[in-house]
């Protein structure tokens, strides 16, 4: 087996009609790609690696914060593109899917009419919304445990983050920004972790404990909402030199923590007006 | 003993919110079980760092480099990029309660007026978790930064 990035080589350079096929076929690769949330070291690597291995001698591609620019070259002779990315929200299954079928290309095991047909036919497969929630709801559970809460308190947290996960789902449905969606999902899992976190007495025999230990619980709640990837792709683009789309990810992911802070901060005050933690 | 049972405990919970936070980021199905192990390791090899008496950021550091060796290694096996499954893995280790922690004493100062406590609070409190996640991005760069220079993983 060769090494990773070594394709094999073609014979014939591509006619003119090919080699933008070629273009149209890189440029969607890193489009797919950037949507679903990939590193741009991966997006360029992977769209010079596709378009060496279908027989152009050079890729150049410049990565913006939402559209991509890509140029291949054959001979003396430069085809150039231009896309516009819009986010589609996290989906390493697709990335997964794409990689695969560029890897099958450098192999050999696909040209470029069967690559074409592979990326049309990936469709970015989805977890079920309500499967998501209670999974959010358990990993948050988890962090509260893990941040020493009490038992009822890991219960209040489960219950408020799968119902905001649920809403934030929901919500990003209905198209609006995540800005907005952020908000409202740590409003209403901060509110409900500090409802069900102090205790009720419902008659003589059903009384609910509450937590004793509200930081945790308070603050594992809403940790479903931390903006991993852009924060990580942002250091990552960074250090490899992407400065510019590094800054972009990084600001980005500070719009989305700030309004998840509004949202906690929000629900505090509306809790202390009430007295509750 | 008390020190391995702490290990175990971490680890276990620790793989929860990988898994999670995998489901959440669409990682295939069969690729979740890499997440649940990274989880565990990452916030299992930070809980031994830190009990040795490493501060928490380079333990955290460490932790996250490993979770990206153990990606590189399986990467190569799945042909998929690392990042499908690290970054997933990497978050357990967030600061959630520092995080919460300096918010809650931010909001305070600004209701209640600026006192001694409050601000050592936001400060501590805030400056460790700013050290923990720059850890834990850089941490996953490592592999990237040292031995994959110039050429792909996969």
């Amino acid at each position: 087996m060769s090494a990773p990035g070594t394709p094999t080589r073609r014979s014939a350079p591509p006619a003119e009609a090919e080699q933008q096929e070629i273009t149209r076929l890189c440029v969607s690769t890193g489009v797919v790609l950037m949507q679903h949330g990939a590193e741009s070291a991966l997006i360029e690597t992977l769209m010079r690696r596709l378009g060496i291995a279908l027989g152009v001698d050079r890729v150049e591609a410049g990565i913006f914060a939402n559209s991509i620019v890509l140029a291949t070259l054959c001979g003396n002779r430069s085809v150039t593109t231009v896309r516009r990315v819009e986010d589609r929200g996290i989906n390493m299954n697709a990335v997964t899917q794409v990689q695969r079928a560029v890897l099958d290309v450098e192999e050999g095991a696909l040209d470029a009419a069967g690559y074409r047909a592979r990326l049309a036919a990936a469709v970015p497969a989805h977890y079920a919304r309500w499967i998501l929630a209670l999974a959010i709801g358990v990993s948050c559970a988890a962090f509260a445990r893990l941040a020493r809460a009490d038992l009822p308190g890991c219960a209040a947290v489960l219950a408020a983050s799968a119902v905001a996960m649920y809403a934030r789902l929901r919500l990003a449905r209905l198209h609006f920004s995540p800005v907005v969606t952020f908000f409202f999902a740590a409003f209403v899992a901060s509110s409900l972790a500090g409802l069900l976190a102090s205790p009720v007495r419902l008659g003589a025999w059903l009384a609910w404990p509450g937590s004793a230990t509200t930081s945790p619980v308070l603050a594992s709640c809403v940790l479903f909402l931390v903006p991993g990837f852009p924060l990580i792709n942002g250091v990552s683009d960074m250090v490899k030199g992407y400065t510019s789309i590094g800054l972009a990810r990084l600001a980005y992911a500070t719009l989305l923590a700030a309004a998840a802070a509004a949202g906690i901060l929000l629900s505090m005050a509306l809790r202390s007006r009430w007295g509750l933690p | 003993m008390s020190t391995l049972l702490g290990f175990l405990h971490t680890a276990a919970l620790a793989a929860v919110p990988a898994v999670g936070f995998g489901m959440a980021f669409n990682v295939p199905f069969r690729v979740l079980g890499w997440c649940a192990l990274g989880g565990a390791l990452g916030r299992g090899l930070r809980f031994l760092l830190i009990e040795a008496g490493l501060p928490a950021a380079w333990a955290t550091l460490v932790a996250a480099a490993a979770v990206s060796w153990l990606g590189v290694w399986a990467a190569q096996r799945l042909r998929a990029h690392p990042k499908v499954f690290t970054v997933a893995a990497v978050i357990p280790m967030v600061p959630g309660v520092a995080m919460y922690q300096t918010l809650l004493a931010l909001w305070q100062m600004e209701r209640s007026g600026v006192t001694n406590e409050l601000l050592t609070t936001a400060l501590e409190q805030g400056l460790e978790a700013t050290f923990i996640v720059a850890a834990l991005a850089v941490g996953l760069a490592v592999p990237g930064l040292f031995v994959y220079r110039r050429r792909p993983v996969v």
